[in-house]
């Protein structure tokens, strides 16, 4: 400013004074830079900056409220779960952390020992003394779980562990005393834990990849009461420097773990995977980048044009795009102008969508006499029939979404491409003679109350499944909207069972179709998640039998028995797993997922090139 | 010159609530058509192609369901002459029974009671406290209209109550006293007849007022349930209209600029024409 405001007037001593700006500018520049390069191994010697946008805000940093995939985004991020997935391996596989290696189990699958790696620190904070970051030790997960089983922390990831852990749902319940020790969770030393289950439980460690199971310090969690939530102390691979309602910037953590990059340990396939240039990250320390700057735009048109205006670095892109952003859809592929500037990933959800049967309700559900419980599924899977997936996946997920019957998505392990399609295909003539075998026409078909949360989206839905029913002969007035102001509405009245027709989507925890059968199991009937209230003895029999079992051919065929009980029983309208469109700049070296690696890519994206955002200031 | 200036300046009011009367009466058939089941009963079926381009098949277009978006639109004028009929006649009686008792009743607790009633409604701005009545009766076939009969009643009870105590002196009420009528035969008989031409104004804004706050209660979600309404057209368009298709958003649009227009100018006109200073002219 001082400099400019003389350069006209006097212009030999301008060009001097210029000179003086530009050179204490370039030593400033330097000394900054020189700075932070210090601190990375193989650095190009600039600030490396990514630009990320979520279209959802977390409302709290601390773990214990890591409830979605914005708040375990940022949780994983700033602080240290003992597993993560690898990052390019298909299908998820789990990875050691902050642990030493995979868990030492007991033959009975009931002991877990589980070593943690030496020299891992929390950042510097004012709740340590002197300012210093101590180590981090087994005991620090004891507290971290036995917290999110304390009443006062309000958690929301108890039911991960709760009727798990021996000794843990009694420690609540005599009070939750931070002296009491669990018999079943214990540090056996400074870098060693054991976990004791109550029976055997082959996904604990999907758990502990979760932000839920990310490790606090007591000290900060004391020190900063109710403003933890907001001021995190982890010892993760960032630091947060700014968190509020439009965004959020993390720091590189200098003092994170270096250990070298392995593509053959995370995953990585050069057929797969070449076109990224990750192989220039072999043998580097993540994390890679030294700021990420996180926007949370709910808004798709304000966060498309932001990333259209260069002021991002990642997108996913709106729907409503995908016609405007993709050549050709299968595979997708972008348009030739956005595929010189940007990298794309079609990004299939872990989870799906369906639409489930109220099974409790007799007008289409169960009923007590034999025979209309026939004539009630004929009418199910007459419905089931009616519905077009073809053409739902057109109108909603653009016809990139992966539509597969039952109840096993494609993102779990145990996923059978070769089962049988005809639960998913359109069969109208099936249809109406099903209807007509079991006594159904227009004047005796009950009426349909079809739930689901205003929005547009919603009712669209709605209006389409209306229609594809009058395609078999359902009168449109009984098929009639249930609307609810807003989730949380909807979902009260579907754990009530009030709701006939359920549309719920569903996301994985953990890449175990365990996690997707429990939807279907008898005592998880609502309030539980089982929404369908969906009751068959030889169903829960093999859930039973499987829900302990390691992962073998075994239990995966019982898995897919299971399945086709549901299908056969006309339970649930199924599915379809959505395909995110991910876009990022090819001046960046990363695989974004918005599934189980979810925020733990943070920490290996890679400013690749000379174009990348960086700075020369101090941010 | 100036009296000629003012017969052309009615002429051209007249003309201007003509045209209005025009608009309100086309679209009042086309409701009709609608109810009689003449007309816009295609409105749900999603038997076209995503996103059609208007043509002999789709006079408007098809929306991103492959629906109709003519059949829709018009279906929506009966939407909305349901939703201004129900409120503007609910909401005009009771206000008009309000402030009727109020004007006769004035300094009295029921005056009170009513001006109270209608200040603390008044102070509380008017979307906000529609959509917070529609979003707690959300679920109830009846939620909009209760909303906005709740608030539009307090005008026409102000307007009804000064009326009623500017006629409440006149001699032929006094007279109606004098034989010893009962007050609300004096009111029902000789009073409200009289403010007639307040109520039929007032009816006409609150026509306007409620199709518009459908409109906007469909658009957020908290209005029309099962059907179709601009409102809700104008909902699905903020994503089509990203993806660069307009057909939904201008059909909704101009049909509904036009009703309002026609509305406006004919509610305008008949302003003029019961206006004492006008008929004097």
């Amino acid at each position: 400013m001082t400099c400019w405001g003389k350069l006209n007037p006097v212009i030999p001593f301008t060009a001097k004074l210029l000179t003086l700006c530009l050179a204490a500018i370039a030593l400033l520049a330097v000394t900054a830079c020189d700075d932070r390069s210090s601190a990375e191994p193989g650095a190009d010697h600039s600030y490396r900056i990514y630009r990320h946008a979520m279209d959802g805000a977390p409302s709290s940093l601390d773990p214990a409220q890591a409830s979605n995939i914005y708040a375990n985004f940022l949780a994983v991020n700033l602080y240290d779960t003992l597993y993560r997935y690898k990052y390019l391996a298909r299908p998820y596989q789990v990875e050691p952390n902050l642990a030493d290696g995979l868990p030492q189990v007991s033959s009975d699958g009931l002991i877990y020992t589980i070593g943690i790696k030496p020299g891992v620190h929390f950042i510097d904070d004012d709740a340590f003394p002197n300012g210093q970051g101590r180590a981090l030790r087994a005991e620090d997960f004891v507290y971290s779980i036995k917290r999110q089983f304390d009443p006062k922390t309000r958690a929301q990831g108890t039911w991960l562990w709760q009727g798990r852990i021996v000794g843990l749902d009694e420690w609540k319940e005599n009070g939750s005393d931070y002296q009491q020790d669990i018999p079943g969770l214990k540090a056996l030393d400074d870098r060693t834990l054991q976990i004791q289950l109550v029976a055997p439980f082959p996904q604990l460690v999907h758990t502990l990849a979760q932000g839920y199971s990310a490790i606090v310090p007591r000290e900060a969690v004391e020190h900063y009461g109710q403003e933890f939530a907001i001021h995190p102390v982890g010892s993760g691979p960032f630091k947060l420097q700014r968190f509020n309602s439009a965004g959020a910037v993390l720091l590189r953590n200098p003092g994170f773990r270096q250990e070298p990059f392995s593509l053959e340990a995370e995953g990585f396939d050069p057929a797969l995977h070449g076109s990224y240039g990750l192989d220039a990250l072999e043998g580097l320390a993540p994390p890679f980048t030294d700021r990420i700057e996180l926007e949370f735009i709910a808004e798709d048109a304000s966060r498309w044009n932001a990333f259209l205006a260069g002021e991002l670095d990642f997108v996913k892109v709106p729907v409503s795009q995908f016609d405007q952003v993709l050549q050709r859809r299968d595979p997708p592929t972008l348009e030739a102008t956005l595929a010189e500037k940007y990298h794309l990933l079609a990004n299939l959800e872990s989870g799906f969508v369906h639409t489930d049967f109220n099974m409790s309700d007799s007008k289409i559900g169960e009923h007590p006499d034999p025979l209309q419980n026939v004539r009630n599924r004929a009418l199910r899977c007459a419905i089931i029939k009616a519905f077009d997936w073809p053409k739902r996946n057109e109108v909603f997920y653009y016809n990139i979404g992966q539509v597969f019957p039952g109840i096993i998505p494609p993102a779990a392990p145990e996923f059978d491409p070769q089962q049988d399609q005809s639960s998913v295909k359109r069969d109208l003539d099936g249809a109406r003679a099903l209807l007509a075998e079991h006594g159904w026409n227009p004047a005796n078909l009950p009426v349909l109350e079809y739930g689901f949360p205003s929005s547009v989206t919603e009712r669209q839905m709605f209006e389409q499944f209306r229609s594809f029913l009058g395609d078999i002969g359902y009168p449109p007035e009984k098929i009639r909207p249930l609307t609810f102001a807003t989730y949380g509405d909807y979902a009260k009245a579907y754990l009530n069972r009030e709701v006939m027709l359920v549309t719920t989507g569903w996301t994985m925890d953990y890449p175990d179709a365990e996690n997707t059968m429990q939807l279907f199991y008898g005592p998880n009937a609502s309030p539980g998640s089982n929404s369908a209230n969906y009751q068959n003895d030889e169903f829960d029999r093999l859930y039973q039998s499987s829900s302990s079992m390691q992962s073998s051919p075994l239990r995966t065929t019982m898995y897919r028995n299971m399945n086709r009980i549901v299908i056969d029983d006309c339970a649930t309208i199924s599915g379809v797993s959505r395909k995110l469109i991910l876009l990022w700049s090819r001046n960046f070296r990363m695989l974004p997922d918005r599934s189980f690696v979810g925020g733990f890519f943070f920490r290996f994206v890679h400013t690749g090139s000379p174009g990348a955002t960086t700075v020369e200031q101090v941010p | 010159m100036a009296t000629e200036i003012l017969a052309r300046r009615k002429m051209r009011i007249s003309r201007s609530g003509l045209t209005g009367l025009v608009i309100v009466i086309f679209f009042f058939l086309l409701a009709v058509a609608v109810w009689a089941g003449w007309a816009g009963q295609n409105w749900s079926a999603a038997d076209g192609e995503r996103w059609a381009s208007p043509g002999s098949t789709w006079w408007f277009g098809t929306n991103q369901l492959g629906q109709d978006i003519f059949e829709r639109a018009v279906y929506s004028v009966r939407t909305a002459f349901e939703i201004g009929i129900v409120v503007s006649l609910l909401s005009t009686a009771l206000g008009a029974a309000l402030g009727a008792v109020a004007g006769w009743r004035s300094n009295t607790l029921a005056d009170g009671t009513v001006l109270w009633l209608a200040g603390v409604l008044d102070s509380i701005p008017f979307y906000l406290f529609v959509a917070a009545v529609a979003f707690a009766l959300q679920g109830l076939p009846w939620a909009m209209h209760v909303a906005m009969i709740a608030t539009f009643w307090t005008a026409t009870a102000r307007l009804a109550r000064a009326e009623v105590m500017k006629i409440k002196s006149r001699e032929f009420v006094l007279s109606a006293r004098a034989i010893g009528l009962p007050s609300w035969l004096i009111l029902m008989r000789h009073v409200l007849p009289n403010t007639l031409h307040i109520l039929l104004i007032q009816a006409s804004i609150s026509f306007v007022a409620a199709i518009k706050t459908e409109v906007i209660l469909s658009f957020l979600g908290l209005g029309v349930q099962d059907g179709v309404s601009w409102g809700l057209m104008l909902a699905e368009s903020t994503q089509e209209v990203l993806a660069g298709h307009f057909n939904n958003f201008l059909a909704a649009s101009i049909m509904l600029f036009l009703l309002l227009l026609g509305f406006n100018l004919l509610s305008d006109a008949l302003q003029d024409s019961f206006d004492p200073k006008q008929a004097a002219l």
